[in-house]
């Protein structure tokens, strides 16, 4: 049943976000093309205007993933959809996985298209060259492969936002265990559980760092990471991030299993 | 054992008792109105038995279990509002039911859109608000279920129509199933109702077979309403 909810919700997001992608890519073919025409002031003047077209839509999707799968998860968990979700022979589990897969689906979309709409818009071979050269300067410095370094960066963006985004949902969750006021309480709520989650990882770090000196100089000394505190830090981050985004998890699902109070 | 079987339920918004203490059996093979003034509890015990609410005590069973997956799969509901995703065509959301509902029977749904002038390749976001509740309603009764629990199935509709709703209800649920109707509209079903529950102020005041209610009080249920709650 998970995947027939999935599907569901899968199509309802790309109805709806795909739009904002072919905007983004029209964008990104108009700018390379208007950057590849005779830069007179009038072409110089709608440029501008489709670069600001196109980082706006990329920006835009990031947003609109995530505000859209809040909006989602409130309005088909606890509004008039809501009539049929609960109705549907489904556990609470599997409706709560699905729209959290469905998110986290969107955002691996989101990014693929705004890497494509920056490959379009800006690529040469130059460009390139300057981009790989930067990188390997930092993987350098910190005496670490390209391939990891891409990946600990992805992997920890990936992970802050499958907290924020669980946090938004744990928000909706209390939020509408209320009787009055149930979007103000959300909001309220998701902000607190994502302020306890960040301290959480802060409050880990800082016990991690009794039994680790250099980790300790974050707190203690306003100085430059060394390459091995670095690296610790990266693993560390990585280790706390699936810990809390676990826990959060089960909350969320926890507080989802009490049940629901449909207006 | 009773197809539903209500136990010491009790819900409460906040401080507000919605329902209070409430024991009900509704057997099978009957269709039940669920009868009492705005506000009396109907809707939130429809909603309690359909996992929209959460007890604040007491147990309800459906076919001996507790209302989850197993109780979802054999009941059929149309709440009062209008809930399916205006995004999509009635065609999808037929797929929709098929794919969620193993006993439902799409070739009846596509026939009784027919008889009701309703086309399936049409967006729901551009159907008026009366022709939605059509769609929900067919969807509902297109079901093979143990239970249909209708909650104001005639609100909205037109008196020409409600004969039409009335007449599909009766001849669309299969042997053995219940239905429950809650409605204001008590003259429009008395006609099919085997058994009456009249709820007031959360708690069930009277349970009776139609027929019988009838002969004790020598007048049609709708009289009995009206003279048990006049105000």
């Amino acid at each position: 049943m998970l995947t027939k909810l999935l599907k569901y919700d899968l199509k309802y997001m790309l109805k709806n976000m795909s739009v904002f992608y072919i905007l983004a890519i029209f964008f990104a073919i108009t700018t390379r093309i208007l950057f590849a025409l005779n830069q007179t002031v009038i072409v110089k003047i709608i440029s501008q205007i489709s670069v600001g077209c196109l980082f706006a839509m990329l920006a835009n999707i990031l947003i609109n993933t995530m505000m859209r799968s809040w909006v989602r998860f409130r309005g088909s968990i606890y509004k008039d959809e809501a009539y049929l979700t609960h109705t549907l022979p489904v556990t609470k589990n599997e409706i709560y996985d699905s729209k959290l897969i469905q998110t986290l689906i969107f955002f691996f979309v989101g990014f693929a298209i705004i890497i494509l709409g920056l490959l379009i818009a800006y690529y040469t071979e130059e460009r390139w060259l300057w981009l790989k050269s930067l990188i390997d300067s930092i993987t350098t410095g910190l005496s670490i492969k390209t391939g990891t370094f891409i990946a600990c960066t992805i992997g920890i963006i990936f992970l802050e936002v499958f907290n924020a985004i669980q946090c938004g949902f744990l928000g909706i969750i209390w939020g509408h265990q209320q009787y009055n006021n149930r979007i103000a309480f959300s909001v309220l709520y998701g902000f607190v559980a994502y302020l306890l989650s960040q301290s959480l990882v802060l409050f880990l770090t800082y016990v991690v760092g009794l039994f680790n000196p250099t980790i300790m100089d974050l707190f203690k000394n306003n100085i430059m990471l060394d390459t091995t505190a670095f690296k610790t830090l990266t693993i560390l981050a990585i280790i706390l991030y699936v810990i809390i985004i676990f826990i959060m998890r089960f909350i969320c699902k926890h507080e989802f299993n009490k049940g629901v109070n449909i207006e | 054992m009773g197809l539903i079987e209500i136990k010491n339920l009790t819900k409460k918004y906040d401080k507000k008792v919605a329902l209070n203490n409430v024991n009900l059996n509704i057997p099978r093979g009957k269709i039940v109105g669920l009868l009492g003034k705005n506000g009396a509890g109907k809707t939130t015990l429809i909603k309690l038995i359909n996992d929209l609410l959460t007890p604040t005590s007491g147990e309800i069973l459906i076919n001996g279990n507790k209302v989850g997956v197993e109780t979802k799969k054999i009941i059929s509901y149309l709440p009062e509002k209008t809930y399916l995703n205006t995004q999509m065509k009635v065609s999808e959301v037929i797929t929709y039911f098929e794919d969620f509902y193993e006993d439902f029977d799409a070739q009846k749904a596509k026939k009784l859109l027919k008889d009701l002038d309703l086309d399936v390749n049409e967006h729901l976001s551009k159907m008026s608000k009366g022709m939605q509740e059509k769609v929900q309603l067919v969807l509902v009764m297109s079901r093979n279920a143990d239970l249909y629990i209708l909650d104001e199935p005639l609100g909205g509709v037109d008196p020409a129509t409600r004969d039409y709703i009335l007449d599909t209800i009766l001849s669309n649920f299969k042997e053995n199933a219940s239905v429950i109707i809650s409605t204001h509209l008590i003259s429009d079903i008395e006609r099919i109702l085997d058994e009456v529950v009249f709820i007031d102020k959360g708690k069930i005041v009277l349970q009776s077979d139609a027929d019988k209610l009838r002969k004790t009080e020598n007048a049609s249920i709708d009289e009995v309403f009206r003279r048990s709650f006049k105000c």
